[in-house]
């Protein structure tokens, strides 16, 4: 052990936690159980600038540039549901609650943050920060539009909010909505508040062979897969018998998401909705995928690191305003296949505010694109 | 400095804006230009400046109030009842007062001299009816040739109906003065046949009182408050006694609407008596006392004029009257200002040309060759922007058609 | 001589005409919808991107401060200038280009609201934020403020809208910010861009996501004696797990302005009115207006009216969208309040707002967006009695600390601006503002666009002694 890391760990000796599992090993594992103590760990690792990794369920950090860290921060331990007002649909949790253990919560009252559907480990702090959104984002859009207030960790230590616990605002900056996929570039997202919706009355699975042209007047989701597309109905019971009617195809009570793709490589294509149709022909029949219509999302598995369809995929989207990105792949194949791609403009006023709020550049530095 | 006229914009008219801006959109020359300073709202902040004394009545306020059309579409949307045409007499009034040029005294002579002499505007019609389809059009200025273009072919000159009275068929329900106008009377006779004809038919005994003259709105809308307060007063002496004074032109029944504003009580009275020619007859119709044509006549596309929708807020009238001639009437994109706007194709031909071909446009998609407008500048507006096949004609005249047509035919085949 | 050059440079560049300079036209733009005026340098009118980038420049090089402006409808003085400075009226940037395909747009950001929406009609589509003054205010308007409207209780307010933006930066260049394809890489910019009320750069286009327009849509009109109930129902419609598409709120002086104005029926004896609109598809709609009814019905509504047919419910709508504007002919003057309040707390701080109206001997009346918790008590009073103002100012402080303590928050639609500028301290930290404070100069350095805006700054640069003139305070 190196004298550098001996002399971390007796400085955050208050915070460390045990090792996290699947976290690079080497670094200092921490896990703060409150917003101030994590003030200290991040105004500590500015001071020497070391870098911090920001470690929620582990379900998304295939996401953007490696990091090397000198400190791991778990959020695990920031994981209490602050203050849940069913009446005013809104939810307070901190960074670390698991989206499993929250959606049970709230689903006592009938009423759901629409954070993804079957998130595994993944945690309200790593979604958000990952700009992940479930498949529901067709009818309620994506994770950002939930965020009604933010408690950020700056990179240099300062706590500070943004937004406010209401439906409605528009009271100074919207730091809730940069905050959504800014992958810790502005510091630890500690905590937020989040606008919630009811759970329908009725819930139905509609499967079909083929894609359509038309799922009707606005369906909760729709995934089209290569051999099948899941079309998902929310109402009352009156309209979802009359909607499955106007669709055909078999049924299911309830909703029954797709499991996460498998396969050495994921990814995440990003395109116009109305590109879907032209791509999903030309995709290579060992891919697997769930295509999302109207939102212009397709999810991949890849079996094999195959850089060449790949790239040219990527050259592809890029050259019509879209990306290919990278979700899940093996250490090795970042060296060559970049976790972004190109890099979007405005590059420069992107570097000019991550260095008002993590002057040093120590969370998660170079996860985002341009090794921002 | 300030205000100097009993006309100026008064405070209660200025100060009932709020800035809402929910004018905006409907005003023709803000659409034009995206400028506040050619919007309502921004016309209003101009007459307030000058009323705080911030500043002077100058060139850029001149500019602002005369780019007005004045077609009153914003007093339509103001959810305040701004009464916008009268602040803006108001401001042209000040204007007249204030700053006097060359062209301003010149228009006066022609509106309180030309349009007020039958005569005189027969003679001037034929000449330049002449000079239409002759090479003398080319000495006529650019602005004004545009306006001619719309003008009528008569090829049947109707008697001038001055003086005349006609007796209600069957049972008298009422008498009516007919304001026979300075224009309708020289261009548009058919309008006034028509006119008479159904005035008849409805139950009302109908006089075209001879001292009458024009009804003064042009003189009013250019600031002319001398010019306008002098008309109406003749046309008070001239349309009394009658239970009501019909105008067949949208800008002259407004204008007699707002009477009281040049001529106190007895203004007051007449504008109690006025009504559009169009509200009578749909009346008379929707009542039963006019009849309804079951007959396919195909689609009309109905132009509203400013000053029946606007001004009045008569939508549905010339509507009835079309449905009842047996056309389906269709609405135009949007009801704005189709440029004619009284003196304006002539002092601002360029938006005038703008709107103009706008307003063609939206006929055009109509699908029609027959449009209905119930005003005569918008309808040689009209004309003169639509190819020579378009027929621009008052739905009066349009239903009074219809009615002989069918008598006709009964006539042929009694069965 | 300093602005002289400057003139001259913009006239060279758009020519006479669409450069305003004399001094009527300048003291014209120098207020917005709201009470107050600013101080106009020069008027521009530019008609493309590059017209504006160039504008941006010249400016810059003689430092002249930059308010970009739309319709000029705001209510927080987000358009007014605070020091001689350089207004770029984006009017003229009115192109819409339609991807029907992907259900977006390309809007120009001088393009109306409505306008847009009507253009669309012909796809089936429409722009889902519906501020009251929609026919009048501009997209650009919409994202500098992050406009919201009735029918934000189920879409989300522009933001949520809003899928890139072409922003003119402080050195006059154009970035696009955003795409149409979803979650673009690197940070989200375009997200802060919008509701920044024109402080961190010029927004000259916008991609907007454009919503389906609903198949089936029902409007109701519930009456009720207490305040109290109509609230009730508020929280009751909400609990049986229904999302309106808009769900509103009148009290009973606002309903007799309304009714004055449209004479579209309003019941003007009650209490309170609740207008609620279901939409969607035609089965969800049925089931979804009887659920209405009946939670209405359970919290002692007095009367239920459903709109018969498209006519009634634009009717029932143009009353409540003209209510602003209907009052002004019960007093010359008005200020109209924006705060928002969790939707629980809605009768409680109502109970505060009239009390604290009553201490301030002001007449007020309450038209909000009952669902989302959005409140707009507004203030009906003329400028011209002594001290009035001041007694509306005062009251119209305690109101937003009223609503600030009740967990709500300054405004829900609105925007900061001038108005509420020195009250952020109530809900922000100094370690809050000063994180907002370095995101705008990120953006902008030298705080060349709109600068006073939004953030306190310590001093107000514009003249608070000036007499108001003819009182126009919405």
């Amino acid at each position: 052990m190196t004298s550098v890391k001996v002399a971390l760990q007796r400085r955050l000796a208050a915070f460390l936690s045990d090792p996290i599992e699947g976290a690079p090993e080497g670094a200092v594992a921490v896990a703060p159980a409150t917003l101030v103590a994590a003030a200290e760990v991040l105004k500590t690792a500015s001071e020497h600038s070391l870098p911090v990794l920001v470690w929620g369920g582990g379900t998304h950090q295939g996401i953007g540039g490696r990091v090397d860290p000198a400190i791991v921060l778990s959020t695990a331990r920031l994981d209490s549901i602050v203050d849940w007002q069913p009446e005013d649909m809104t939810v307070v949790a901190e960074a670390g609650v698991r989206i499993a253990d929250l959606e049970e919560r709230l689903a006592e009252r009938g009423q759901t943050t629409v954070l993804p559907e079957t998130p595994g480990d993944a945690t309200v702090g790593g979604v958000i920060a990952a700009g992940i959104s479930g498949f529901r984002r067709l009818r309620y859009g994506p994770t950002r539009d939930r965020m009604l207030e933010v408690d950020l960790i700056t990179g240099d230590g300062r706590a500070i909010r943004g937004g406010g616990r209401v439906v409605k605002n528009v009271t100074g900056y919207d730091l809730p909505r940069l905050a959504t996929g800014s992958f810790g570039s502005l510091g630890l997202i500690g905590r937020v508040c989040l606008k919630l919706w009811p759970l329908p009355e009725a819930q139905r699975t509609v499967t079909l062979a083929q894609p359509q042209s038309d799922y009707g007047y606005r369906p909760l989701a729709v995934i089209e897969e290569r051999h099948q597309v899941r079309v998902y109905l929310a109402g009352t019971s009156a309209e979802i018998e009359a909607r499955t009617a106007e669709l055909g195809g078999s049924h299911e009570e309830g909703w029954w998401w797709p499991d996460p793709l498998e396969g050495l490589i994921g990814l995440s294509l990003r395109i116009a909705p109305r590109l879907l149709a032209d791509i999903l022909e030309q995709m290579p029949s060992s891919w697997s995928y769930q295509a999302l219509p109207g939102v212009g999302e397709v999810r991949i598995g890849v079996r094999d690191f195959d850089p060449e369809t790949m790239s040219a995929l990527r050259r592809w989207a890029e050259s019509r305003g879209g990306a290919l990105v990278l979700t899940d792949a093996p250490a090795s194949v970042y060296s060559t296949f970049d976790a972004w791609g190109a890099v979007p403009a405005g590059m420069e006023l992107q570097r000019r505010v991550v260095a008002r709020f993590d002057p040093d550049r120590i969370v998660n530095p170079g996860r985002l694109p341009g090794g921002l | 400095m300030g205000w100097i006229t009993a006309q100026a914009p008064r405070p209660a008219e200025l100060n009932a804006c709020v800035d809402c801006g929910l004018c905006l959109p409907h005003c023709p020359t803000y659409r034009l230009t995206g400028d506040e300073t050619a919007s309502p709202r921004g016309r209003i902040a101009a007459m307030r400046a000058v009323a705080d004394g911030l500043v002077p009545i100058d060139d850029a306020f001149e500019d602002m109030m005369s780019f007005c059309l004045q077609c009153r579409a914003c007093e339509a949307a103001c959810p305040s009842l701004v009464p916008f045409g009268r602040a803006m007499e108001g401001a042209r009034a000040e204007l007249a007062a204030q700053r006097s040029d060359a062209g301003r005294r010149i228009r006066q002579v022609l509106l309180g001299r030309l349009v007020t002499s039958p005569g005189l505007l027969r003679l001037a019609t034929r000449s330049l009816g002449l000079a239409r389809r002759t090479a003398a059009i080319r000495i006529v200025p650019a602005a004004l040739r545009a306006s001619l273009a719309g003008m009528r072919s008569v090829s049947r000159p109707l008697p001038p109906v001055r003086g005349a009275t006609h007796g209600a068929q069957g049972k008298q329900i009422g008498s009516v003065a007919l304001l026979a106008g300075c224009v309708m009377d020289a261009w548009f006779g058919g309008v006034h046949e028509a006119t008479v004809e159904l005035l008849t038919r409805a139950g009302y005994r109908v006089v075209v009182p001879p001292g009458q003259t024009c009804c003064g709105a042009l003189a009013a809308h250019d600031g002319d408050a001398r010019g306008a307060r002098r008309l109406a007063a003749r046309n008070i002496r001239a349309l009394s006694g009658v239970d009501l004074v019909v105008s067949n032109a949208a800008g002259c029944s407004a204008h007699l609407k707002e009477y009281a504003e040049w001529a106190g009580d007895g203004g007051a009275i007449l504008a109690g008596r006025a009504r559009d020619v169009t509200e009578v007859i749909a009346g008379a119709i929707e009542d039963g006392r006019l009849p309804t044509m079951s007959i396919n006549r195909g689609v009309v596309a109905v132009q509203d004029p400013c000053h029946l929708r606007h001004a009045q807020r008569i939508v549905e009238a010339p509507r009835v009257i079309v449905s009842a001639a047996g056309y389906q009437p269709v609405d135009l994109a949007d009801d704005q200002c189709c440029g004619a706007a009284g003196l304006y194709s002539m002092l601002h031909p360029e938006t005038s040309h703008t709107l103009g071909e706008n307003k063609a446009a939206q006929i055009r998609a109509v699908g029609s060759t027959v449009v209905a407008s119930a005003n005569p500048g918008c309808e040689m507006q009209v004309r003169a922007h639509l190819d020579n096949w378009y027929r621009v004609a008052h739905p009066v005249e349009l239903y009074w058609e219809a009615i002989r047509e069918k008598e006709l035919r009964s006539r042929e085949n009694p069965e | 001589m300093r602005v002289v050059t400057f003139v001259r440079e913009l006239q060279d560049l758009l020519g006479e005409e669409r450069v305003l300079a004399d001094p009527l036209r300048r003291h014209v733009y120098g207020k917005d919808g709201g009470i107050r005026r600013g101080d106009v340098a020069v008027v521009t009118l530019p008609a493309t991107v590059g017209e504006v980038a160039e504008i941006v420049r010249i400016a810059s090089r003689h430092a002249i401060p930059v308010v970009p402006r739309g319709a000029g409808t705001g209510l927080a003085g987000g358009a007014v200038p605070t020091s001689p400075s350089l207004v770029v009226s984006l009017t003229r940037l009115t192109e819409i280009e339609v991807d029907v395909e992907s259900s977006t747009a390309w809007v120009g950001a001088g393009v109306l609201n409505l306008d847009l929406s009507k253009h669309t009609a012909a796809f089936g589509l429409h722009f889902a934020p519906d501020p009251s003054s929609q026919a009048a205010c501009t997209i650009g308007g919409n994202v500098a403020n992050n406009s919201g409207g009735p029918h934000c209780l189920a879409e989300g307010s522009t933001v949520n809208h809003v899928l890139a933006v072409e922003l003119v930066t402080a050195a006059g260049e154009v970035l696009m910010l955003g795409a149409d394809a979803p979650d673009p890489v690197g940070l989200d910019l375009r997200g802060i861009v919008v509701g920044s009320e024109g402080t961190l750069g010029i927004v000259t286009r916008v991609l907007v996501k454009l919503t389906p327009n609903p198949p089936a849509a029902r409007t109701l009109l519930a009456a009720f004696d207490r305040v109290e109930d109509a609230a009730a129902t508020v929280s009751g419609i909400i609990a049986e797990g229904i999302v309106p598409a808009a769900l509103e709120m009148m009290d009973q002086p606002m309903t007799i302005a309304v009714e004055r104005f449209v004479g579209a029926g309003f019941p003007t004896d009650a209490a309170a009115v609740l207008l609620a609109e279901v939409t969607g598809h035609p089965a969800a709609v049925a089931a979804e207006a009887e659920l209405v009814r009946a939670v209405a019905e359970s919290n002692h509504a007095t009367r239920i009216r459903v709109a018969a047919d498209q006519a009634e419910r634009d009717l029932l709508w143009k009353g409540r969208k003209a209510a602003f504007g209907a009052v002004a002919q019960l007093a010359p003057d008005y200020y109209l309040h924006d705060t928002v309040v969790p939707r629980t707390k809605l009768v409680e701080v109502l109970a505060q707002v009239y009390d604290i109206a009553d201490r301030y001997d002001l007449a007020i009346m309450n038209v909000f967006h009952a669902g989302d918790g959005n409140l707009h008590p507004l203030m009906a009073f003329d400028a011209s009695q002594e001290g009035v103002l001041d007694r509306v100012h005062a009251a119209a402080d305690e109101v937003a600390r009223v609503c600030v303590a009740a967990g709500g928050s300054l405004s829900g639609e609105h925007g900061i601006g001038l108005e509420k500028r020195d009250l952020m301290p109530l809900v922000f930290s100094e370690a809050d503002l000063d994180a907002q404070a370095r995101l705008v100069e990120a953006f902008d350095p030298d705080r060349l666009f709109n600068p006073d805006k939004v953030l306190p700054t310590g001093s107000r640069c514009f003249d608070m002694g000036r007499p108001v003139p003819e009182g126009i305070w919405i």
